[in-house]
C-alpha cells in the first residue's frame, strides 16, 4: 500500500515536468477537483451527508480570494483567505442546514447553491453576471506564477496538504467517533460523541477544502463568472467521491482521476472535426449519468474498497 | 387591485405546475420512500415529445396524452433502475435517480437540441374582474383540480390505492397479506412520471423549457411538496399554489430576478422548521 502511494506521489511530482504545456490544464483542474472531491468524500463517508451544494465552497473560495487580490491585497493573503472565508460560511449555514438528514439535506444544499448563484449573477460587487475579471497572478515574496506548471505545483501542493490533513482527521479520536456517528447516530450520541458538533465541524473543514481549491481557481483562471459553478459541478463531486469510495483516503482521488480523464478524453473526441457542437456536453452528461448508476448499483462500497477486497485485505 | 388579480391567476396556474411535480414526488415516495430526483425530467421530457409531436401535425389532445404517457413509461424506466434490484437502500436509489436524471441530459440534447422550446396552448385571454389573463393559466387550473380530485379518491378510496399507501407505511406487513411491494413501487414511479409529465405538458405554452429546466421543476415541485411531510399529495397542491402565487406577486412587484428564490427561501424554512420539530428518531426502522 505505502510503495503505491509513494508511486502516485512520484508520478504526480513528475508529471507536470513531462506532459506537454496544453495538457497542464487538465492537470491542474485534475488536482483541484481531486482536492474537492477529498472534502465530499470525508463528508459523505464521515458525516454520512450527501452535499449536493458543494461547488458553492468552491465558488465562495474562488470570489473571496479573487475579490481580495481584485481590490489590491496581495494574493498569498487571498489564496490564504479562500478557506477560511469557505469555513465560515459553511459554519453559518451548516448551523441550520445539518439539522436536516438525507433526501432533505441534498435538496438544501442544492438549494443553497442555487441561492448563492443567484446572488453572484446580480451582484455588482461579485462582476453579475459578466464575472469578475482582472485577478492577478499568483504571486508569493515578489515571485510570480505566471506558466501552467507553476499552478500545477501550486494544485498539487493544496491536494497534498488536503490528503494529509484527512488523514491526520482520519486516525484522529475525532475520525474514529465521526464514523461510530455516521454508521449509528443514536449509538454514538449515547456513548457521549458530540454528533452535532463534529458533523458541522466535518461540514466545515469540508468546505474549507473546496475553498482553498477555489482560490488557487480563481489566480490560475484570473477570471471568474458564476456561470463556472453549475449545479452539474456539485454533483460531479458527488459522482467523484461516490465511485472511488467514501471515507476512503484513496478513494476521492481514484475518483476524481478516472472520471476526469474519461471525460476528458470523450470531450476530445466530442470536438473531432464532423461532430455536433453538442456532442462533449452530451458525452460528458452521459458518462456522469452512467458512471453513478452503474457505480451505485453494482459498486456501492466505490472502487478502491472493492480493489481491496477483490486483493484480500478486507481492511477499510 | 386589477393587478393584483391578474398575479393571482397566473400565480395559480404557475403553481398548479409546481403541484403537480410535487404531488408526483410524493407519489413516489409514499409508495417507496425514494425521492426521485428524475421527477422534474419527465415534465421536460414530455413537453419536448408535445412539441415535436405537434409540429409534426399531430392534433392538440393526443399530442400532450402521447406526452402525459411517455412521462409514464420514463418514470417506470427510472423505478426499474432505481428500485428494480432488491436491497437498494432508499439513499442509494435517490443517487441512481439523480444519475438517470443525467443521463436524460444527453438523451434531451441528442433528440431536441439545447434550445429552449415550446408549444402553443389555449390561446386568447379572458378578463377577470378587470385584469386579462391569457386563458391557458385557466386551463392549467380546470385540469389540476380534477387531477387532484381523483388522486384523493384513489388513494383513499380504491383498494390499488390503499395496497400503495400499504407499501410504505409497513412493507413487511404488506408482503404478508399479499400486496407486491416491488410491482407497487414501479407502479407509483409509472404514476410519478404521468404527474411530471402532465405538468410540463401544461405549463409549457407559458412557460418555455429547455432540458435543464428541471432543476427549477424539481425545487419548487420539492418546495410544495416537503409541505405536507412528502406523504400528502393535498399538503403539495396547497404548497404548489402557494409557492406559485407568491413568486408571481414578487416577480409582478418588481422582483422579476428573484423568483426561484423565493421557492428557495421557502424550501429551506419549512424544511429547517419540520427538521427542528422532528428529531431523528426513526433512523432504525429505516
Amino acid at each position: 500500500m505505502r510503495t503505491i502511494w509513494i508511486a502516485a506521489g512520484l508520478l504526480a511530482l513528475a508529471a507536470p515536468l513531462l506532459l506537454p504545456e496544453r495538457h497542464l490544464a487538465v492537470y491542474v483542474l485534475l488536482a483541484l477537483t481531486a482536492a474537492v472531491a477529498v472534502g465530499v468524500s470525508m463528508l459523505m463517508g464521515y458525516a454520512g451527508q450527501v452535499s449536493l451544494g458543494q461547488a458553492s465552497f468552491y465558488a465562495i473560495g474562488a470570489y473571496a480570494a479573487g475579490l481580495l487580490a481584485v481590490h489590491g491585497l496581495p494574493p498569498l493573503v487571498g489564496l490564504l483567505a479562500a478557506p477560511l472565508v469557505a469555513a465560515a460560511a459553511a459554519l453559518l449555514v451548516g448551523a441550520p442546514l445539518l439539522r436536516l438528514r438525507g433526501h432533505h439535506l441534498a435538496f438544501a444544499t442544492l438549494a443553497m447553491q442555487l441561492i448563492l448563484l443567484g446572488l453572484l449573477s446580480r451582484g455588482e460587487w461579485a462582476g453579475g453576471a459578466i464575472g469578475l475579471q482582472g485577478i492577478p497572478r499568483f504571486s508569493a515574496g515578489g515571485a510570480e506564477l505566471r506558466d501552467d506548471r507553476g499552478y500545477a505545483y501550486l494544485a498539487l501542493a493544496v491536494l497534498a496538504s488536503v490528503v494529509l490533513i484527512y488523514r491526520n482527521v482520519v486516525v484522529s479520536r475525532v475520525g474514529r467517533a465521526m464514523r461510530a456517528a455516521a454508521t449509528g447516530e443514536a449509538a454514538a450520541a449515547a456513548c457521549g460523541v458530540p454528533v452535532g458538533r463534529y458533523r458541522l465541524a466535518v461540514f466545515a473543514l469540508s468546505a474549507a477544502f473546496a475553498g482553498l481549491a477555489g482560490g488557487v481557481y480563481a489566480f490560475y483562471l484570473g477570471y471568474l463568472s458564476p456561470g463556472s459553478f453549475p449545479v452539474l459541478l456539485s454533483i460531479e463531486y458527488v459522482v467523484m467521491a461516490a465511485v472511488g469510495g467514501l471515507g476512503t483516503i484513496a478513494g476521492p482521488l481514484v475518483g476524481a482521476t478516472v472520471i476526469t480523464l474519461l471525460v476528458q478524453a470523450l470531450t476530445a473526441l466530442g470536438t473531432q472535426p464532423g461532430m455536433p457542437g453538442y456532442a462533449p456536453a452530451v458525452l460528458s452528461y452521459a458518462v456522469y449519468g452512467l458512471v453513478l448508476v452503474v457505480a451505485v448499483l453494482y459498486l456501492p462500497r466505490g472502487i478502491v474498497p472493492s480493489i481491496h477486497s477483490v486483493l484480500g485485505r478486507g481492511k477499510r | 387591485m386589477t393587478e393584483l388579480i391578474g398575479y393571482l391567476v397566473t400565480g395559480l396556474g404557475i403553481g398548479a405546475g409546481f403541484a403537480l411535480v410535487g404531488s408526483g414526488l410524493v407519489v413516489t415516495y409514499r409508495v417507496t420512500r425514494v425521492v426521485d430526483f428524475a421527477q422534474g425530467g419527465f415534465a421536460v421530457l414530455a413537453a419536448m415529445l408535445t412539441a415535436s409531436l405537434l409540429s409534426a401535425g399531430l392534433p392538440h389532445g393526443a399530442a400532450e396524452t402521447l406526452g402525459v404517457v411517455a412521462g409514464a413509461g420514463a418514470g417506470l424506466l427510472v423505478g426499474v433502475a432505481a428500485i428494480g434490484r432488491p436491497g437498494t437502500a432508499p439513499g442509494a436509489s435517490l443517487i441512481v435517480t439523480l444519475g438517470l436524471g443525467l443521463l436524460a441530459y444527453a438523451v434531451e440534447i441528442l433528440i431536441w437540441g439545447d434550445q429552449p422550446r415550446s408549444f402553443p396552448g389555449l390561446g386568447g385571454a379572458v378578463e377577470i374582474a378587470g385584469a386579462r389573463v391569457p386563458t391557458h393559466y385557466l386551463l392549467i387550473v380546470a385540469v389540476t383540480g380534477p387531477v387532484f380530485a381523483a388522486l384523493a379518491v384513489f388513494f383513499a378510496r380504491t383498494d390499488l390505492g390503499k395496497a400503495l399507501s400499504a407499501c410504505a407505511s409497513n412493507p413487511y406487513a404488506a408482503r404478508v397479506v399479499g400486496i407486491d411491494v416491488r410491482r407497487m413501487g414501479l407502479l407509483s414511479f409509472a404514476l410519478g412520471g404521468a404527474l411530471g409529465g402532465l405538468a410540463g405538458v401544461l405549463t409549457t405554452p407559458v412557460q418555455q423549457v429547455t432540458f435543464d429546466s428541471d432543476v427549477a421543476l424539481i425545487v419548487n415541485g420539492f418546495a410544495a411538496a416537503v409541505l405536507g411531510g412528502l406523504t400528502r399529495p393535498g399538503a403539495a397542491l396547497a404548497g404548489g399554489l402557494l409557492l406559485g402565487v407568491a413568486q408571481t406577486v414578487v416577480a409582478g412587484y418588481g422582483g422579476g430576478a428573484y423568483r426561484l428564490e423565493v421557492a428557495l427561501v421557502v424550501l429551506l424554512t419549512v424544511m429547517i422548521a419540520q427538521g427542528v420539530r422532528t428529531p431523528p428518531a426513526q433512523e432504525a426502522t429505516a
